[in-house]
C-alpha cells in the first residue's frame, strides 16, 4: 500500500473525489483513474469501457474496472460524448495499474458543458482531500 | 493500524516488503504484494508461492477420551479414516471436516492431526481458536481429555505450488527422509507442539511440523513452528526458494485459489445452514448406502431428515467479470430468483475454449494459451441443477451469465506424488 508521498499524481491533469483524473489540456479530455485508485484496487483483471458515441453526464458511471478481489466502477468527471475509448485494456488491462496516465487511460470525451471542470481539483487540492480520508 | 486488529509475526516484513494490508477475522493481514494477485495465482500454479497463515488457530485435543470426544464432535468417521471399516486415522495423518451444532449447522471446518494415540490436534480458521475451544469443551462431560487453544504460541505458513518439495527439501535437514514417499494429508514432526515422536528440523534448527495439506488445490505444505521462530522460517524459505522464483502471496490470491479448487471458504460458502446438498459430502461420514451415517456425531441425527436445506454448487462464468457476493442472487434462464450467491471471484489460470476449460497446468493445452481468467464461485439455490445448466447472476449493476460445474480450475497437483514432484 503507497503512503500518500510515494503516489504518482500528476500536475497536468485534474482530479475527482472518485479518483478518476482527466487531462483537459488537448481539445479532447482524456480520463482515467489515478495512482490511488489502482492502488487500492489491486492488479486490474478487467475494465469494461462504454460505446464510442455515448453521452453521459457528470457523475454518470461509464466504466467498470476489476481486480481479483473488487469491482469499481469509474464515473464521469464531467459531462460529454465518448469520442474514443483505449481498446488495449481489452487485452491489456494490467495497464491501468501498471501506466495510470498513459497506457492505461480509459476513454476521451467532447466536454458539452466545460464549466464543469472547475468543480475537479488540482494536485495540491486533492492531496488535501485526500490525507482527510487515509 | 487499528489497535484492537491482532498481528502476526511477520507484520514488519509483509509491511517492510510493500503488502497492501487489510483486516481478515481480527488480523491484519496482506491481501496482495506489489507483484500483484495475478502473478501471486498464477506462481502457485507454475511454481511456488508462500502464505502467511498465522492467523489460522490450533487446537490441543489430549488424553484418554480425546479419540472418543473427536468421534463425537468432529464429521469425520476417524475409525473410517480411509472409507473402510476399521481404519482408524493412523498416528502422523489428519483429516478434513466440520464441527456442526446440534441443529446441523457448520461452527467452522477443521483439518484434525493425530501426533499419537491419544493426542491429536485441530487446525480451525482465524478468530475461531476460543469458540471451537470452548464448544469442545462444553460437549467433553465427564471425558478425560484436556482442551487447550494454542493460537498465540503457534507460528503458521504455507508453501504452495509443484517446486514446493524442492524448495522445503532444500531448507530441511535429512529431506530425503521428511518427504519421501510422504503422502497428501500426512504429516512429520511435531514442531512446537510436543517433545515426543520424531523431530524435524529445518537447517537453521528450527524444529517444524511439516504437513502436507494445504489450501490452494495445488502440491503443497503447511508449516507450523513457534510462533517466535516464525520470521526466520519463512525468511529461510524465502531464500531457498529464490532460485525457484518464490513468490509471497496475499490473501487475495489464496482465495482465488481455493476457489477454482473447489475449497469451501468457512462462514461464507459453509456456515449457519445445514451441512447438507453440498460439494463436500466427503466430509461426512456416509454409509455405502448414502442413507445414514456409520458413527453418531453432534448434528448428524438432523443432517439425516433435513428436506428443505438448499443446493450448494460450484460455478464458472465465461469471462473474468464479477458480481458482488453477498448482494447478488441467482436467476435461471427463465428469469425466476432461484437462490443467493456465496463466493465469487476470478480464477486467474483457467479459460474456456469450447466447452472445456483449460488451465496453466494442463498438459495439452493449447499452443499460446493465455487465459484471461473465469469468474467462479459457489451458489446456493433453492432446486437441484445438473452441472452444465446456465445460471445467471445479478448484483443490482451488473448481470452475469454462469455455468454450474462439477469442478472448476482442472490438473491441479495437491494429490500428485511426491516422487514426481520432487523430480519435476
Amino acid at each position: 500500500m503507497k503512503e500518500i508521498l510515494e503516489l504518482n499524481l500528476p500536475q497536468n491533469v485534474l482530479y475527482t473525489k472518485d479518483h478518476e483524473w482527466m487531462d483537459t489540456t488537448g481539445n479532447t479530455m482524456r480520463i482515467g483513474i489515478n495512482d490511488y485508485a489502482q492502488d487500492q484496487l489491486g492488479e486490474i483483471v478487467y475494465v469494461e469501457l462504454p460505446q464510442i458515441g455515448a453521452c453521459l453526464n457528470k457523475g454518470d458511471v461509464f466504466g467498470t474496472v476489476e481486480s481479483v478481489k473488487a469491482v469499481s466502477e469509474v464515473f464521469m468527471p464531467v459531462s460529454g460524448e465518448v469520442i474514443q475509448v483505449n481498446t488495449d485494456l481489452e487485452n491489456a488491462p494490467e495497464l491501468v495499474s501498471s501506466s495510470p496516465y498513459e497506457k492505461g487511460w480509459m476513454i476521451e470525451i467532447k466536454a458539452s458543458n466545460p464549466d464543469e471542470v472547475k468543480t475537479m481539483m488540482d494536485r495540491e487540492a486533492y492531496l488535501k482531500f485526500l490525507e482527510g480520508i487515509k | 493500524m487499528n489497535p484492537l486488529m491482532n498481528q502476526t509475526p511477520l507484520h514488519h516484513w509483509h509491511k517492510q516488503n510493500n503488502a497492501h494490508l487489510s483486516e481478515f477475522s481480527g488480523y491484519e493481514m496482506p491481501l496482495w504484494y506489489p507483484a500483484g494477485t495475478r502473478t501471486e495465482h498464477l506462481s502457485v500454479i507454475t511454481h511456488v508461492g508462500i502464505f502467511d497463515t498465522s492467523h489460522m488457530a490450533s487446537i490441543w485435543i489430549n488424553g484418554p477420551d480425546a479419540f472418543h470426544l473427536l468421534q463425537y464432535a468432529f464429521s469425520r468417521d476417524l475409525n473410517r479414516w480411509n472409507g473402510k471399516p476399521d481404519s482408524q486415522l493412523p498416528e502422523g495423518r489428519c483429516a478434513y471436516g466440520v464441527f456442526l451444532n446440534p441443529s446441523g449447522e457448520v461452527m467452522d471446518d477443521a483439518v484434525v492431526y493425530r501426533f499419537r494415540n491419544d493426542c491429536f490436534m485441530a487446525v480451525v480458521n482465524a478468530s475461531m481458536g476460543k469458540t471451537i475451544t470452548r464448544h469442545l469443551t462444553d460437549c467433553r462431560d465427564n471425558m478425560n481429555v484436556e482442551i487447550k487453544d494454542l493460537t498465540d504460541r503457534i507460528g503458521k505458513m504455507d508453501i504452495q505450488g509443484p517446486l514446493s518439495a524442492k524448495v522445503l527439501a532444500k531448507a530441511l535437514t535429512d529431506p530425503e527422509k521428511i518427504l519421501k514417499k510422504m503422502a497428501y494429508f500426512s504429516f512429520k514432526g511435531s514442531g512446537p507442539f510436543s517433545s515426543h515422536g520424531e523431530t524435524v528440523k529445518l537447517i537453521n534448527g528450527i524444529p517444524v511440523m511439516v504437513s502436507r495439506t494445504g489450501y490452494t488445490g495445488e502440491f503443497g505444505f503447511e508449516l507450523f513452528v513457534r510462533s517466535e521462530d516464525l520470521l526466520q522460517t519463512w525468511e529461510l524459505i524465502f531464500e531457498s526458494g529464490r532460485s525457484f522464483d518464490i513468490q509471497a502471496c496475499g490473501l487475495a490470491a489464496r482465495d482465488s485459489l481455493r476457489t477454482g479448487a473447489v475449497l469451501p471458504l468457512s462462514h461464507q460458502d459453509i456456515g449457519a445452514w445445514p451441512y447438507v446438498r453440498h460439494p463436500w459430502t466427503f466430509s461426512l461420514p456416509f454409509n455405502s448406502e448414502k442413507n445414514g451415517f456409520t458413527k453418531h456425531f453432534i448434528g448428524g441425527n438432523v443432517l439425516l431428515v433435513e428436506k428443505e436445506a438448499e443446493y450448494t454448487y460450484p460455478f464458472a462464468g465465461f469471462d473474468p467479470r464479477k458480481i458482488i457476493a453477498g448482494k447478488a442472487s441467482v436467476s435461471d434462464s427463465a428469469g425466476k430468483t432461484i437462490g443467493s450467491v456465496l463466493t465469487c471471484t476470478t480464477d486467474m489460470a483457467i479459460d474456456r475454449q469450447g466447452d472445456r476449460i483449460y488451465s496453466m497446468a494442463t498438459p495439452d493445452r493449447p499452443v499460446d494459451f493465455l487465459p484471461k481468467g473465469l469468474s467462479c464461485g459457489f451458489v446456493k439455490v433453492e432446486v437441484p441443477l445438473e452441472a452444465g445448466t446456465v445460471v445467471y447472476l445479478e448484483d443490482g449493476r451488473r448481470r452475469i451469465k454462469v455455468r454450474i460445474e462439477n469442478d472448476i480450475r482442472p490438473d491441479r497437483t495437491a494429490r500428485c506424488a511426491m516422487e514426481k514432484m520432487l523430480l519435476a
